[in-house]
């Protein structure tokens, strides 16, 4: 038995950055599984990637006005993240364009406006590289940070899960019922700039964006309903960092993409052996009722 | 248990989208526990109509008065709801929903009201069905299990957009006989139907667009005795030719209507 | 020969220094790698051409420093004399990490400051010979030049027996103090694949703090690292913290601590020391 643990608890207690970089990906995971969910159920999956574009300006400006200070970039491309996904929604509101294409045009007007603020004083690259961390070098103010959102975000969550849910599937009786559907579709997108620039700040874009996502997808082949999946998401985004942080430890891969290729792989083995209409369930065992 | 309902009665109404203007000057009162009828080729404003009694669409011109009631006792089931089916819900949850006004955002639900919920679904023959996502239904199961919403909302008035287009005479028959026992209770029902048979065996009231002016008033008088389809004329866009608003008629006895709203055959 | 100062030029900064102590106010020296420059990968420019053709004699470092000087020379159309400070100086192997693990001559022979008094007679000569006129200048200057080093060198000779010889290690990324490590007793341990640009691997930030434990090392020099917050986390997880910021390849700015070669040794030895000294 001393071998099993010697496997899969010994690097975590030898090595403090490792109880870290543990502590960091539960905290993130806990955020980023129900709100994860929330965006794939809201099809807005490609998001996040769009949101690690479009905080750019924000950073640029805080970098402008405050210097190199890590807590004006973060909060600047914050805003900038924020800003960009309530146009976006106004714009989807008040316009016939759909809010994925309204994101997309305001996420490619956001980081050219980044990029050319930028070039009026330092380069772009250090800047960005500067506000993405990882998971590593995670210390205690970024910990904080991750678990700060995270606290957030699940109380929140607790508060508007009702009106998210309807205005996700039925928007119309929302609205007739006069459930209040836009502000919490509000909240909600602030709380996905919040996850998404925490994460950033914290682990990288990478593993900020990946564990938003994958774990949703692949959840969404093993439960049946909004908070079952929530919680599975969560769950895989749990073993994701866990596993990954391990394989970065034996097979000497780098750690942000460990975790998310982990993730990966859980997206993947859902797709396939998911017994709610995943690949194999389709066809061996014919299409099951939802 | 509810509350009676109060005429609901529009004054002046013009409605419309964008440029187009759909219904222009409507003037009409539903008293309180009619059932009646909406009946009218495409393009007529029907379903505009009814989207502006249920507070979804802003008026251009005029008012919807609901006399002292408040928006959450009109219950609205529209046309073609723009439910993502795919969403993973149960048709419980999905059913319990119709507790909104009571509960709101925030409120837990006690056990009396899952059990109210579970009675609904059994009202319209779906209890069997509770735990399903909404994703395993046919179009006539789904359509039962917004019935089943409506019946836990225990609105004073219900508004109908074309509930029983493309379903099964089976399905249709049980949810009529929902409505019937609607109307029984006192309720203002309004239903949009395209069925003018069904409008003639189920409604005693009737607000037709068929005509160049909107006219309401018991069935048998509104409706002519021999169509057995919907006239194929189309309104397309509303009278805009008339300079005088389209008043249509309250729903009055049949001596006090205007002789050219008779139709050879019609008898109170 | 020439009338004026004589124009020399030497690859990199440190070569440039020893120049302009040996030469004084009889040289004018342009310098190719500048400060705070890589001297191994440098690219000349079209403008380190004209500079060359326009020399009156050259000084490199050889021992394959300066890979890029040939074609450069020959590009320039220079004819002079080419002076190799390192010529007579007693080398040493070392793996070279980016042709992966070949082994090669180590050229940073000048951490060794008795290698550093080599150089100087080297250019010395080289000077004298070009321009005869102010040689006895030069051999003045040289003999000043060395004198100042051998006092450097008891100074960092000094320094360092002061530190226990178990604590006389460092880890550093810098692969050039080879030499100091061979004449001052000093050893070097290479931080194990923590580096630049790419992502750390858990594995090799583990080898690192395993290492650090182990060879109880408190003398941790690893600039360059992408996110100075892994750098913190190593330090709170061993109590070691990064010693500061060492000059190898090439001196600071004039106004930096590392401006000559001399004031390179007082910075490096200073920084090492005291990280060494620490419990």
């Amino acid at each position: 038995m001393i071998w099993l643990w010697n496997i899969f608890c010994a690097p975590f207690a030898e090595f403090m950055f490792m109880r870290h970089a543990l502590a960091a990906v539960f905290a993130l995971a806990l955020g980023c599984g129900p709100v994860g969910t929330f965006l794939v159920l809201r099809r807005m999956s490609l998001m996040g990637d769009a949101l690690s574009h479009a905080v750019l300006p924000g950073v640029a400006a805080g970098f402008l006005l405050y210097g190199f200070s890590l807590s004006a970039m973060t909060f600047g491309g914050f805003l900038a993240g924020l800003g960009v996904v309530a146009a976006s929604g106004l714009v989807s509101r008040l316009t016939p364009l759909k809010e994925d294409a309204s994101m997309a045009a305001l996420y490619l007007i956001s980081l050219a406006l980044g990029v050319l603020l930028v070039s009026l004083r330092g380069n772009s690259m250090d800047l960005m590289h500067v506000l993405f961390g990882s998971i590593l070098a995670v210390d205690a103010p970024s910990l904080l940070l991750v678990a700060g959102v995270s606290t957030l975000t699940l109380l929140a969550l607790a508060v508007l899960y009702r009106p998210l849910v309807v205005e996700c599937f039925d928007s119309g009786f929302l609205r007739a019922v006069g459930g209040g559907g836009s502000l919490a579709h509000m909240l909600f997108m602030a709380l996905v700039a919040l996850n998404l620039v925490g994460g950033f700040r914290a682990l990288g874009t990478l593993m900020a964006v990946g564990l938003l996502i994958l774990p949703a997808t692949a959840a969404r082949f093993w439960a049946a309903q909004v908070w079952s999946q929530a919680l599975t998401a969560t769950g895989i985004a749990l073993l994701s960092g866990y596993f990954g942080l391990l394989a970065s430890y034996y097979w000497n891969l780098p750690s942000g993409p460990a975790i998310v290729l982990t993730a990966g792989c859980c997206h993947i083995i859902s797709l396939v052996f998911g017994p709610r209409q995943g690949i194999a369930a389709q066809r061996f065992l014919g299409k099951k009722p939802a | 248990m509810i509350a009676a309902p109060r005429p609901v009665s529009l004054h002046g109404l013009t409605l419309g989208y964008g440029r187009r203007t759909v219904l222009r000057g409507l003037c009409c009162r539903f008293e309180p526990g009619t059932l009646t009828a909406v009946v009218g080729p495409n393009g007529a404003g029907k379903s505009t109509l009814l989207r502006a009694m249920a507070g979804l669409l802003r008026p251009r011109e005029g008012s919807v008065n609901l006399n002292g009631m408040d928006a959450r006792q009109v219950a609205y089931l529209p046309q073609q709801a723009d439910i993502d089916r795919s969403f993973p819900i149960s048709v419980l949850d999905m059913v319990a929903l119709g507790h909104w006004p009571q509960v709101g955002a925030l409120g837990g639900m006690t056990a009396a009201q899952w059990e109210d919920a579970r009675a609904a679904l059994a009202a319209v023959g779906m209890r069997a069905f509770a735990a399903r996502g909404i994703g395993a239904l046919s179009a006539g199961q789904f359509q039962r299990v917004q019935f089943a919403r409506l019946l836990l909302q225990n609105a004073p008035v219900i508004l109908l957009d074309e509930p029983f287009t493309a379903l099964d005479a089976a399905t249709t028959e049980d949810l009529l006989r929902l409505v019937r026992a609607w109307h029984d209770e006192g309720r203002t029902v309004l239903a949009v139907i395209h069925d003018l048979d069904q409008v003639r065996s189920a409604f005693p009231l009737c607000l037709s667009f068929m005509e160049q002016q909107p006219v309401m008033g018991p069935t048998a008088c509104v409706l002519p005795a021999r169509t057995f389809h919907m006239p194929t004329q189309d309104h397309g866009t509303a009278p805009t030719e008339s300079t005088q608003a389209n008043s249509a008629l309250a729903a009055a006895p049949v001596d006090a209507l205007p002789s050219d709203t008779l139709r050879e055959g019609a008898s109170a | 020969m020439a009338a004026g100062p004589l124009k020399v030029v030497a690859s990199f900064s440190i070569l440039g220094d020893m120049v302009k102590n040996v030469g004084g106010d009889k040289v004018r020296v342009s310098t190719l790698v500048g400060p705070n420059a890589d001297t191994h990968t440098y690219q000349p420019t079209p403008a380190d051409a004209k500079t060359l053709a326009q020399a009156d004699i050259v000084v490199v470092n050889g021992l394959h420093l300066e890979g890029w000087l040939d074609r450069l020379i020959k590009a320039s159309g220079y004819k002079g004399p080419v002076v190799t400070a390192s010529e007579g100086v007693t080398t040493r192997t070392m793996i070279d990490a980016d042709e992966g693990g070949k082994k090669i001559t180590d050229p940073h022979a000048w951490q060794n400051l008795s290698n550093g008094k080599i150089y100087a007679v080297n250019i010395e000569k080289g000077l004298a010979q070009a321009d005869p006129e102010n040689a006895a200048t030069y051999a003045q200057n040289a003999r000043d030049y060395t004198a100042r080093m051998d006092k450097m060198d008891a100074w960092v000779k000094a320094s360092f027996n002061a530190v226990p010889r178990a604590k006389r290690k460092i880890i550093t990324s810098h692969d050039a103090f080879g030499y100091l490590g061979q004449a001052y007793g000093v050893t070097l341990l290479s931080p194990m694949g923590v580096s630049t640009d790419s992502e750390a691997s858990a594995q090799n930030v583990g080898k690192l703090v395993r290492q650090i434990k182990k060879e109880n090392v408190t003398a941790l020099f690893i600039e360059n690292m992408t996110d100075p917050r892994l750098v913190e986390n190593i330090a709170r997880e061993t109590g070691v913290r990064p010693g500061g910021e060492l000059y190898s390849d090439a001196l600071s700015a004039a106004d930096g601590p590392a401006g000559t070669y001399l004031d390179m040794f007082k910075n490096n030895v200073a920084l090492m020391t005291k990280a060494m000294n620490r419990p």
